[in-house]
């Protein structure tokens, strides 16, 4: 429209404060984004696996409780099953990182078809499956720590008190749900470390994970399971995989919460940012809003220049900051110096979603201003200075 | 002096202007009647505080009389509303202030054009209209330049073009000349005439020079809230 020029003349009059608005706005929305994108993958991540229609038993006391290995073979030979995995965290230590990555003890017979998605080449599967001590890394983990394929990798236990010294027989891939950031290894080498030192943790399977032959008998399937192992001395608890996923999110914090609130926050401190800017930039411009009055502006045309003006500095910063976050993850990557993070991108959705914050921000922080300009009496904006 | 009342493009019918401050009543005008005709130009002075800027303020619409009517162009201003007031000083007045009251971030051309973005008017024709106000005040070559890259006589001109690019019927000058060196309010008086007397435009001009005051066609002189009657050739001969 025909004001354009006129607010944008505005927003460019004091360039340096301009940029300190902007910049604090795509700062915070850069942090927010991120923040919102990590929900975003986990729920993505979460509906990508619903086709697989895995279910994941465990103790009913949860992961720290016991799982007895032979419960494999009865969950096996139920009709629903198509096929099922031990899938045991070992947590080992690899040389000197503090943090372990994930290593899970299974089976390598049927893993491939339990987590369909997960694609390792069948060369590669054989060469696993005829050494005891090989093992399949993710793609992505492969590459940030540099392992080939007759790698050695040396694990010392920091759960089981026992070590393993696997070689890299396979490296499996997958598009972007897929977690290839795991190691696996043969269950059956760590549980027989384990029984050689005799050790009550031996025959422990953590987890069962399964994949029923369709989704529509899962209720049914996880209750049968549920009472089947009801009445031993380690009674079990089935869930699907998006279950089990969130009640996992659910055990580290509740982490939307947090999310949330610390985005109200940010959000909420921009807007007093923004705002005062607004204010301070308006306050100084009390004559020319007069004059303009004078002119024959009205209330209306002045409050929506002031609000546009403001809503443009909104998404200059909303621009740097939520496509600034989109940009940067689409070209570098993280995970090489965050392991763990690997499944970590920027959705279209959240950026744009950051765009819209940023826009309604600029928008908030205009309305008192807007407000106190288009009521502004002629009359006295002229004298304020003269 | 006879008039014909529909001939007048201001009345000012019995206004009366206070203003409260800290509670107290502070009466600025009384009981004043004043007549424009059109194709007047009528210059204001008196001493400071005497309510000349009230009275400019009232026959704007920019405030309203504690008691009274204004009528400006046939149409009485106590009956619009705030927008209606807006819309009657954009299709019917012309503003020159002291201080050219220019949009720093604007150039000479944007700034006259700014009056006519609120005209239904397509860009072609805001630029035809904008170029010929500015030729008129002799800056066609200026157009692009900021006010800040302007004399101060220069923005005052700008100012006018401003002013008179709607064709508005009444033109409202307070102390255009206030803040200028001789030689240019020697040049905005003489484009204050050449519109007068070129255009027919109605100028009230409020002023404190009486040279100024001596290139209209009528010596107002407010003092205390009324006007007395003053000449031209009175003036002249006190000074
Ligand atoms: N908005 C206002 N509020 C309070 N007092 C005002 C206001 N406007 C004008 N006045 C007072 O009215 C008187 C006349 O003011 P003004 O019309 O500006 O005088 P002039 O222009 O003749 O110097 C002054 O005493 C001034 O202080
Ligand atoms: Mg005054």
């Amino acid at each position: 429209m025909k004001f354009i020029p006129l607010i944008i003349r505005n927003v460019l009059r004091n360039k340096i404060r301009t940029l300190f608005t902007g910049s604090s706005i795509a700062m915070s929305l850069f942090l927010v984004v991120l923040l919102y994108s990590f929900l975003m993958i986990q729920d993505e991540i979460l509906e990508a696996t619903k086709p697989y229609n895995r279910i994941m038993v465990t103790n009913v006391q949860g992961l720290t409780g016991n799982l007895p290995i032979a419960y494999l073979d009865r969950i096996r030979k139920m009709d629903e099953v198509r096929s099922a995995i031990p899938f045991s965290w070992f947590g080992g230590r690899y040389r000197e990182e503090t943090i372990p990555f994930a290593q899970f003890g299974t089976d390598s017979k049927y893993v491939t078809d339990v987590l369909q998605e997960y694609k390792v080449p069948d060369d590669q599967l054989d060469a696993w499956q005829a050494d005891k001590t090989g093992c399949v890394v993710g793609a992505l983990i492969a590459k940030n720590k540099g392992w080939k394929i007759g790698d050695k990798i040396p694990l010392k236990g920091d759960i089981y008190p026992v070590d393993l010294e696997l070689t890299v027989r396979g490296i499996y891939d997958g598009d972007s749900t897929v977690d290839r950031e795991q190691l696996w290894f043969h269950f059956e080498y760590m549980d027989e470390a384990l029984k050689a030192k005799q050790q009550p943790m031996a025959g422990n399977a953590g987890i069962v994970m399964l994949r029923a032959k369709s989704g529509p008998i899962m209720p049914e399937l996880m209750e049968k399971i549920d009472k089947q192992f009801a009445s031993s001395d380690a009674p079990v608890r089935a869930m699907t995989e998006k279950e089990f996923q969130q009640s996992f999110m659910e055990m580290m914090g509740s982490v939307k919460f947090f999310i949330n609130v610390i985005s109200g926050i940010v959000v909420f401190s921009l807007l007093i940012v923004a705002g005062n800017t607004m204010a301070m930039a308006l306050r100084e411009r009390t004559r020319e809003v007069a004059v303009l009055k004078a002119i024959g502006f009205g209330r209306g045309t002045i409050l929506g220049m002031v609000l546009c003006e403001a809503v443009i500095i909104g998404l200059l910063g909303g621009v740097a900051g939520a496509l600034g976050a989109k940009l940067l993850f689409a070209t570098v990557d993280f995970s090489r110096w965050l392991t763990g993070f690997g499944f970590l991108y920027v959705p279209w959705r959240t950026a744009l979603l950051g765009l819209v914050l940023a826009g309604f921000i600029g928008l908030a922080s205009g309305i008192i201003p807007a407000w106190r300009a288009a009521q502004l009496s002629v009359v006295d904006g002229l004298r304020k200075i003269v | 002096m006879p008039y014909d009342a529909s001939d007048s493009v201001v009345q000012l019918l019995d206004v009366s202007k206070e203003f409260m401050r800290d509670k107290i009543r502070i009466p600025v005008l009384t009981n004043t009647t004043l007549h424009i005709p059109k194709g007047d130009f009528a210059a204001i002075m008196g001493p400071s505080g005497s309510g000349k800027s009230t009275l400019l303020n009232l026959a704007a619409g920019l405030d309203r009389p504690t008691t009274g009517r204004v009528i400006v162009n046939g149409q009485d201003l106590g009956v619009l509303s705030e927008a209606g007031l807006s819309r009657f000083r954009s299709e019917n007045l012309g503003f020159i202030f002291q201080m050219y009251n220019l949009m720093p971030v604007l150039t000479a051309f944007e700034n006259v054009e700014l009056p006519l973005l609120l005209a239904p008017l397509n860009r072609a024709q805001r630029r035809q209209h904008v170029e010929a106000a500015l030729r008129i005040v002799s800056l066609a070559d200026r157009q692009d330049h900021y006010p800040r890259q302007l004399s101060g006589g220069q923005e005052q001109r700008v100012a006018i073009a401003r002013a008179i690019a709607n064709d508005p019927v009444l033109l409202l000058a307070d102390e255009p000349t206030g803040n200028l060196d001789a030689t240019s309010a020697q040049e905005v008086l003489d484009l204050l005439e050449l519109l007068n007397t070129q255009f027919g435009t109605t100028i009230i001009m409020v002023t404190h020079d009486p040279k100024a005051a001596r290139r209209a066609k009528r010596l107002l002189h407010l003092e205390k809230g009324t006007f007395v009657q003053a000449d031209i050739e009175a003036l002249e001969t006190s000074r």
